[in-house]
């Protein structure tokens, strides 16, 4: 198929950034046109890679006029269909804005550019005492800037908080080309009359093209316990669950695995010992080591009060990985069951897991699909990962029926749509059982603000946010 | 589809409850005490609590919650024509749609206003207090400092540089269970020893409430005590700096001029703290005026959000 972007278009492109790399064969292009979902392709008119942030402004200035859409891409791993050309047009790659300018122990804020891989900040980090706290899985690889579009969590959100709270401010390219800072190292307003980066922050680049955050620092914990316990039935977990989210000790970590996920790890290489048929919590505290140690015994009684007879802990950093393995072996495991999977993100009230669990494995059961769940627990976000055949239209189309019950549901029980993910066009048709007619205007006048024409990244969020050249 | 809201409730399990924007302190805590919960952010137990949000971001005890707008969840928010909406969910993480509540919980009435909040509690302790450090101005900035470094600081319900009325003190906050007390005096006894400083310990439950402040003043925390230090003694105002947000609250004498020396208290500061990402605000003088860009951006919000024609 020829590519929307045009010889003279690239060439026009080569003069404006010079330095930016641009691709425009499908051989070139492959991989961009999926993120961590995977089975859904949009292949791109090009892929353009700017040398800098100041490059970066004179590409989305080019691009505005060019008249194509316009997808911010991190490193991809977004698992909602959101740095993906949906509507065609042209991904702009940010991973060569690598640099952290700097790192205030002081204010504890830091400076990064967008493409600082989340991994690489916490090494920066490590000579200061501080850490940067959110901690999505895909660390080694995503960027910040992907974690601020999408407001990313992590295993260790249900305390620390997710990607939002630690933002102080972001500097935006809009679609004329000029660059705003929205806040700064004080995390306020800046001379803006409004907050304008709240707006910023999970906008799964639908408003402008980041460069550079701000960034809240935090200590880092003196001392870490890690808790592993197993549960025979979906009601000891919860009691366990209950407990700990009520504990003043105030995990960090409150992670669940049900029993096809355990089954799955315990079937694997990676196997730990776990019973098969049983749920896995793992929690960790931290703190001051005389606070953490003061606070051990309490929490694993309320781990064994609930009903678990295999209460393991550990502060040994060695043995705290293998209390942690089967949590973090998970993924690299669920290729083994099918070929495509579908993981959703939706947060629910506590209350509500029973009948939420039960609703997925009744769903996946009619399907035919192999479900393996796991869940940050502490803050009700619920990870069910369906396995099926994306080449298969009928597996497909049950796949998203699914969904779209899992969904239903999920806004039944009072729960939202995205925890941490974000919207991307994977949920963006669901987003109508949210939003009732007045507040979807209000929604929708948020971009209309900042890009009225919905050139940027179309078809995510909001199916509405058609590109109309 | 129709809109839906938010009906008065107490979750004890996820730790939320739906109450009135017009709720205090009292109410707030008649509802989540009897289930072992607790509402920290709060500056002034009489005053509703949409007061309250609309005079600071912060509380003291946002040290270790944050600020309001991490605190609450949910919102049914009344537009200026009356329409009705719900901003916000039950659950205490979302990433469903463009943040309106956020953007919302700072903008006082000027979009509208808040009718009913959905808080994030936390769980009540049977034990606490306050600790207060005494000692030169230079030695309070140096602990303080210290304290912002430690593994303890997100266990301290609050950490604050207090001045203006007499020599200032580092006043900090501590809610835990009783037995976990003597962890938190020891750390500071032993931080007080290296600073030269006195520490006295009073019982409680380790939340203070300082009232509402007719002006905050948002910057750094390298910068908030400097800050606070200088207003205080060029201007004889009492001030609050909340080390870790970073934030001042300054208190006038009851009958002042609020306008005039509000007016007079920022001067000097708006330029350098904007340069900073950060801001001044006080419930007693408008904001000023955005610039055209932002004027423009208002305006198709609220043009956006209005009945269309």
């Amino acid at each position: 198929m020829q590519s929307a972007m045009t010889p003279s278009m690239k060439d026009a492109l080569s003069v404006v950034a010079p330095r930016a790399s641009v691709m425009t064969s499908a051989v070139e292009m492959t991989g961009y046109d999926s993120d961590g979902l995977g089975y859904k392709h949009f292949l791109p008119d090009a892929v353009v890679i700017p040398a800098d942030a100041e490059e970066l402004a004179k590409v989305v200035d080019f691009l505005h006029y060019s008249g194509l859409p316009i997808v911010m891409r991190g490193a991809g791993t977004s698992l909602c269909g959101g740095p993906v050309a949906a509507q065609g047009g042209v991904i702009v790659h940010t991973s060569r804005l690598r640099a952290i300018h700097k790192i205030c122990p002081e204010g504890l804020w830091c400076e990064v550019e967008c493409g600082v891989i989340l991994n690489q900040l916490a090494e920066a980090l490590k000579p200061s005492g501080l850490c940067y706290p959110p901690d999505p899985s895909s660390g080694p690889v995503c960027t910040i800037g992907g974690n601020v579009a999408s407001n990313a969590g992590g295993a260790h959100c249900f305390r620390y908080g997710v990607t939002g709270n630690y933002v102080l401010g972001v500097e935006v390219v809009l679609l004329d080309g000029s660059v705003r800072s929205f806040g700064g190292p004080a995390g306020g307003r800046g001379p803006w009359r409004e907050d304008w980066k709240r707006f910023m922050v999970g906008s799964e680049g639908t408003l402008g093209a980041f460069t550079r955050f701000w960034l809240r620092l935090s200590p880092r914990a003196e001392k870490s316990w890690t808790f592993r316990a197993t549960y025979p039935d979906l009601r000891s977990t919860e009691r366990a669950i209950h407990g700990l989210v009520r504990h003043p000790a105030f995990p960090v970590a409150i992670e669940l695995m049900d029993p096809h996920a355990v089954a799955m790890v315990e079937s694997s290489q990676m196997a730990v010992g776990l019973p098969k048929d049983h749920f896995m919590i793992v929690t960790e505290i931290d703190g001051p080591a005389a606070l953490v140690d003061c606070r051990v015994d309490s929490v694993a009684e309320v781990l064994r009060s609930a009903g678990s007879k295999d209460v393991l802990f550990s502060d040994d950093p060695a043995d705290r990985d293998k209390l942690f393995k089967a949590r973090k072996a998970m993924g690299g495991l669920l290729g083994q069951l099918g070929l495509d999977y579908l993981v959703q993100d939706a947060v629910i009230p506590k209350r509500a897991l029973a009948g939420v669990l039960q609703l997925i494995y009744d769903e996946a059961a009619a399907a035919g699909f192999p479900v393996v769940t796991v869940m940050h627990a502490g803050d009700g976000n619920l990870h069910p990962n369906f396995m099926f055949d994306s080449r298969n239209p009928e597996e497909l189309e049950k796949v998203e029926a699914i969904s779209k019950r899992l969904m239903e549901c999920v806004v039944e029980v009072g729960g939202a749509l995205s925890g941490e993910h974000g919207i991307g066009n994977d949920k963006s048709k669901y987003t109508a059982m949210v939003f009732g007619s007045d507040s979807m205007r209000m929604q929708l006048a948020v971009p209309k603000t900042f890009d009225p024409a919905h050139q940027l990244n179309p078809l995510k969020v909001f199916p509405e946010r058609r590109f109309a050249a | 589809m129709n809109e839906r809201f938010f009906e008065p409730f107490v979750d004890a399990v996820d730790g939320v409850m739906c109450v009135s924007a017009a709720a205090d302190a009292a109410d707030i805590a008649g509802q989540s005490a009897p289930q072992g919960l607790r509402f920290p952010l709060l500056l002034q137990g009489d005053a509703p609590l949409s007061e309250q949000v609309a005079a600071s971001a912060f509380a003291p005890a946002s040290s270790r919650f944050g600020p309001y707008c991490d605190n609450i969840t949910g919102m049914n928010w009344e537009l200026p024509d009356g329409r009705r909406v719900r901003i916000g969910e039950r659950v205490v993480k979302s990433t469903t749609g463009y943040d309106l509540l956020r953007f919302l919980i700072g903008t006082g009435t000027r979009f509208g206003r808040p009718l009913d909040y959905v808080l994030r509690l936390r769980p009540a302790c049977d034990g606490g207090g306050m600790f207060s450090l005494r000692g030169s101005p230079e030695s309070l900035e140096i602990a303080a400092a210290e304290i912002l470094r430690s593994s303890f600081l997100h266990w301290f319900e609050s950490v604050d540089w207090i001045g203006g009325n007499g020599e200032p003190w580092l006043r900090v906050g501590v809610h835990c269970p009783t037995r976990e007390w003597t962890i938190f005096a020891d750390f500071l006894s032993s931080l007080a020893g290296r600073h030269g400083l006195t520490m006295q310990t009073a019982p409680g439950d380790g939340q203070v409430m300082d009232g509402l402040p007719d002006l905050v003043l948002k910057t750094t925390p390298d910068r908030v005590i400097p800050l606070a230090r200088k207003m205080a003694s060029d201007s004889g105002v009492r001030c609050i700096a909340m080390c870790y947000c970073a934030a001042v609250h300054v208190y006038l004498p009851a009958g002042s001029n609020f306008l005039e020396r509000v007016t007079a208290l920022i001067e000097p500061e708006s330029d350098s703290l904007n340069t900073i990402g950060g801001y001044w605000h006080s419930r007693h003088v408008e904001p000023p005026n955005p610039c055209a860009e932002e004027s423009a951006w208002i305006e198709t919000l609220q043009n956006g959000w209005s009945i269309p024609a």
